[in-house]
C-alpha cells in the first residue's frame, strides 16, 4: 500500500487546474489536460456529489486506461471555488481478462479447489485438484460464505468482503470448509456490459492447520491470577474457539449489511450495521487482548515500532466510538484534522490505548456533557489527553486504577476491569507511559505519552 | 483403415504416413475449404482427452487414464468420428467465448455506492424461480470445464449412444487389460450397465436450458438480448437450443457457423429485435477461422 498522497484541484466549473503528476497523467492519457473538464467519470461523479452535499467525501476510487485498472482512495474537499483532490492507496495492475477461465497459477497449486460464485457469492462450480480434499456434496447454488466459514484477518477484516465492495480481486481470505483450513483467492470476473458477476479463484488447505503449541512450556505464574483461566497457556486457544466464530459472523454479516452488498437500503440503517461491524471489531480485537495478555506480561515483550500520528489515531477513535457518545448526549471535542503529534508506536495497540481511554470516558461522563481529546509535545514526548466531565477519580483510586481487575469502583460498568492494566503496559512496551489526573467532582484526565518523531 | 489412400509400393505404410495420406486425400478432395488451426486442433483435441479420462473414471476408477490415453493417441480413438462433433463444437464454443473476454472492456468505474448493486437482490430474499433456473443454467456450464478452467465435456452433455460408444471402447480396453482376471471383467460388465444408467438420468445444458426457457415466458426476447448484450453465450446457445429443441452442441456449432444474414431467422424463436443481434454478429464476425458457409467470412 502506497502512503503517497496524489493531490489534485477542480475548479467551480468541474476543470482540473493542479495535478500530482499521476493524476495529470490519467487525465492526459484520458484524453483531456489541465485546465480542461475532469476526464475520468467516476472521479467527476464524486467531485459533483461532494460538491452537492457540501461535505467532504472519502470513497474508493476505480480508474482505467488501456493497459491498466486503478484502484485508489479519494477524499474530496468541497469549497466555495471548487475541491481539492487527495487520493491515496494508489494500485495499478494490468488489466485482466474477464471471462477466461483457465485459472493460470492454479497448475502450481496442489491441494487446492477452484472455485467460481456469482455476483451474490452463490457457488457455481467448485472443482478439487487430483490431491485435494473432497469437495463437500451439496454445494451447488449454496453461498460462498456458507460454505467456507469466514475468518478475519489481523486487522478484522474480511478480504473477500472488501473484494465485493470493490469489486476487484483478493487474496489470504482465510477459511474453514468441512473442518479444513484453507485460503481463499479470487478475481472479480465482468462481462461484457461492464457488469460483475462474481469471482473465480482458489481455495487453498492451509500449510499450518493445526494451532501451534505455545512456546516455551512453562507455565507463566502470576500470583494475582491464581487459578484463573487467564493463566492457563491454553486459555487463549478456547477463547478462540468460543468467541471468536460467533464474533466472525456478527461482523461478517454487519459488514455485508453496512456495505448494501444486496442492495440498498435506509442510509441509517447502513450506519448501525456500519457500527455493529465496527464494535464487532473492536471486540474482536479485545479477545485477541486477553488471548494475549500473556505475551504482555512475558518479560521483555515489546510492542512494534510505526511511525503513527497521535492526532489520526485519536480522530479514528473517535470514529469507532462517536455513535456510543452521541446516544448518551456526549459531545467530543476532538483534534482538528491539522492537529498532528507524530510519534513512534504500534499504530494497533495505541489505537486500542484510546479506545479504551475513550470508551472509560464516555462509560463513566454523565449525559450531554462533553469529552475533550487534546494531542501535545513537550520535549520528545508526543501525548494524547482524553478529558471527561465524569465523578473523576480520587488519589486513593489513582493509585490502583492501573492495577488489574480494577473497576474504578464502579461495579456496573461492565467492563473487565482488564482495560486501563492492558493499556499501561502497552505504553511502557512501547517506551510510553498512561497517566491519571483528576480530582472528585472534576472528572478525569488520561494522558498517553510516546517517544515523538521529528518529519521533515 | 489406411489401405485406401495408401500409395501403391510404400508397403507397409506407417501410422505417420496413412496419416498424412489421409489428411492430403482429404485436401485434395476440397482444396479450397478451410483447415483446422493447430489451435483448433489442440482444444478439440484436449476436449477429447478430458472427456475420455472423465467417462474411465467413472467406468473404474483403478483404469490409469494416462496408459490409455497414450496408447489412443499412438493407435488412434475408436471412436473418433462420433467424438468429433461433439468435440470441436466445444472447443469452438470455448474459442468464441475466450474471445469475448479478452475484448471485454475493463471493469467499469464504480457508481455511487447507493446504485452501484441496486440490481443484487437481497440475500435473504428467496431466488425467484428464473433466478434459480439461471442458476442451474449457469451450474451445468461451468461442469463443462476441468479444476483448471480448460475446456471440457460433462457427461451429462453427452447424447447418450456417444457416451455408451465410448463406454464400451474404453471398457473393451480394459477388457484387454485384465484378460486374465474373469471377476474383473465381470465386474467391468456391471460397471458398464450401471453407469449408462447413470448418464441416463443426469441433466446437463439441455434440460437446464430448457426450463430456464420455460420459466422465462414473456421475458425471454429481453433474457436473450441481456445474454448477447454480455457476450454470454452459454446462455444464448441454451435459449436457442431449448427454442429449436435441438441439442447444446449442435445449436452451438450452427450459430458458429451461421452466416451473418442467416442469423435473424435463426435465432426468430428468441424474438429478438434486429439491433440486440448487432453484438452477436460482431463478435461471430470476428472470431478467426470460423467454419462458416460463407468462405469470405472468417476463413
Amino acid at each position: 500500500m502506497s502512503e503517497r498522497i496524489i493531490r489534485g484541484r477542480v475548479d467551480r466549473s468541474g476543470a482540473l487546474v493542479s495535478a500530482d503528476t499521476p493524476l495529470l497523467r490519467l487525465q492526459q492519457r484520458a484524453g483531456a489536460g489541465l485546465d480542461k473538464p475532469l476526464a475520468l467519470p467516476h472521479l467527476a461523479r464524486l467531485v459533483a456529489l461532494a460538491q452537492r452535499l457540501h461535505r467532504d467525501i472519502s470513497r474508493p476510487l476505480y480508474a482505467a486506461d488501456d493497459h491498466s485498472d486503478i484502484h485508489a482512495l479519494v477524499r474530496i474537499t468541497p469549497d466555495a471555488d471548487g475541491a481539492s483532490l487527495e487520493i491515496s492507496d494508489w494500485r495499478t495492475r494490468p488489466v485482466m481478462q474477464p471471462q477466461v477461465p483457465v485459472i493460470a497459477d492454479s497448475a502450481a497449486v496442489p491441494q487446492s479447489w477452484t472455485w467460481e460464485c456469482d455476483q451474490q457469492l452463490r457457488l457455481v462450480a467448485l472443482h478439487a485438484a487430483p490431491d485435494a480434499p473432497a469437495i463437500p456434496d451439496g454445494w451447488e447454488g449454496r453461498s460462498l460464505s456458507e460454505l467456507f466459514e469466514l475468518q478475519p484477518d489481523e486487522d478484522g477484516r474480511f478480504p473477500v468482503l472488501r473484494a465485493l465492495a470493490r469489486q476487484s480481486r483478493f487474496e489470504s481470505q482465510r477459511v474453514q470448509a468441512a473442518g479444513i483450513a484453507m485460503t481463499l483467492s479470487g478475481e472479480a470476473l465482468f462481462d461484457a456490459t461492464g457488469r460483475f458477476t462474481g469471482f473465480r479463484g482458489l481455495a487453498v488447505v492451509a500449510e499450518d492447520q493445526v494451532p501451534a503449541e505455545p512456546k516455551g512450556g512453562a507455565t507463566l505464574v502470576d500470583p494475582a491470577f491464581g487459578s484463573l483461566p487467564l493463566s492457563d497457556p491454553q486459555f487463549g486457544r478456547r477463547i478462540d474457539g468460543a468467541l471468536r466464530g460467533p464474533l466472525s459472523r456478527i461482523i461478517a454479516t454487519a459488514e455485508t449489511i453496512s456495505g448494501q452488498f444486496d442492495g440498498p437500503i435506509r442510509a441509517d440503517y447502513a450506519r448501525y450495521a456500519g457500527d455493529i461491524a465496527h464494535a464487532g471489531r473492536h471486540l474482536l480485537g479485545l479477545v485477541d487482548d486477553l488471548a494475549d495478555l500473556q505475551n504482555i506480561e512475558r518479560p521483555g515483550f515489546k510492542a512494534a515500532r510505526d511511525e503513527i500520528d497521535l492526532g489520526d489515531l485519536a480522530r479514528r477513535a473517535v470514529g469507532l466510538l462517536g455513535m456510543k457518545a452521541e446516544e448518551k448526549g456526549i459531545r467530543i471535542d476532538a483534534p482538528r484534522t491539522d492537529d498532528r503529534a507524530p510519534a513512534t508506536g504500534e499504530f494497533r495497540r495505541v489505537l486500542q490505548v484510546l479506545l479504551n481511554l475513550l470508551g472509560n470516558a464516555i462509560r463513566y461522563s454523565p449525559e450531554n456533557s462533553q469529552i475533550w481529546i487534546r494531542v501535545d509535545r513537550e520535549d520528545d514526548r508526543a501525548m494524547v489527553t482524553v478529558a471527561d466531565q465524569g465523578q473523576g477519580i480520587d488519589a486513593e483510586q489513582q493509585a490502583v486504577v492501573f492495577e488489574k481487575f480494577e473497576r474504578l469502583g464502579r461495579t456496573d460498568s461492565g467492563g473487565s476491569g482488564l482495560g486501563l492494566y492492558i493499556a499501561r503496559r502497552l505504553a511502557r512496551a512501547m517506551d510510553g507511559e498512561l497517566t491519571v489526573d483528576s480530582a472528585p467532582g472534576q472528572g478525569a484526565r488520561f494522558t498517553l505519552s510516546l517517544p515523538a518523531r521529528d518529519i521533515a | 483403415m489406411s489401405e485406401s489412400v495408401s500409395s501403391p509400393g510404400i508397403d507397409p505404410p506407417s501410422p505417420t504416413l496413412s496419416a498424412r495420406l489421409r489428411e492430403l486425400a482429404g485436401y485434395l478432395a476440397a482444396p479450397a475449404a478451410g483447415r483446422l488451426t493447430e489451435e483448433q486442433r489442440a482444444l478439440s483435441l484436449g476436449v477429447a482427452r478430458r472427456l475420455v479420462v472423465d467417462v474411465a473414471a467413472r467406468l473404474d476408477p483403478r483404469i490409469d487414464p494416462g496408459l490409455l490415453w497414450n496408447e489412443w493417441l499412438r493407435g488412434g480413438l475408436p471412436c473418433a468420428a462420433r467424438l468429433a462433433g461433439v468435440c470441436f463444437a466445444r472447443a469452438e464454443e470455448h474459442r468464441w467465448r475466450e474471445q469475448s473476454g479478452q475484448r471485454t472492456s475493463p471493469p467499469p468505474v464504480l457508481s455511487e455506492p447507493e446504485t452501484a448493486h441496486a440490481d443484487a437482490p437481497a440475500e435473504s430474499v428467496p431466488l425467484s424461480d428464473i433466478d434459480r433456473a439461471y442458476l442451474a443454467l449457469q451450474i451445468a456450464d461451468r461442469r463443462r470445464f476441468d479444476a483448471l478452467g480448460n475446456p471440457a465435456l460433462a457427461i451429462a452433455d453427452l447424447d447418450g449412444e456417444t457416451f455408451r460408444t465410448l463406454l464400451l471402447d474404453i471398457a473393451a480396453w480394459r477388457l484387454a487389460e485384465v484378460s486374465g482376471d474373469k471377476r474383473r471383467a465381470a465386474d467391468l460388465g456391471d460397471a458398464v450397465r450401471v453407469a449408462i444408467e447413470r448418464q441416463a438420468e443426469e441433466t446437463g445444458m439441455a434440460h437446464a436450458g430448457q426450463a430456464y426457457h420455460e420459466i422465462l415466458g414473456a421475458e425471454l426476447p429481453g433474457a436473450a438480448a441481456a445474454a448477447i448484450a454480455r457476450h454470454n453465450w452459454p446462455t444464448l446457445i441454451a435459449l436457442a437450443a431449448s427454442a429449436h429443441r435441438r441439442a447444446y452442441d449442435d445449436m452451438a456449432m450452427t450459430l458458429l457457423t451461421a452466416e451473418t444474414a442467416a442469423l435473424p431467422s435463426l435465432l426468430a424463436p428468441l424474438r429478438l429485435d434486429h439491433a440486440a443481434l448487432a453484438p452477436l454478429e460482431a463478435s461471430l464476425v470476428m472470431l478467426p477461422a470460423r467454419a462458416v458457409a460463407d468462405v469470405n467470412n472468417g476463413e
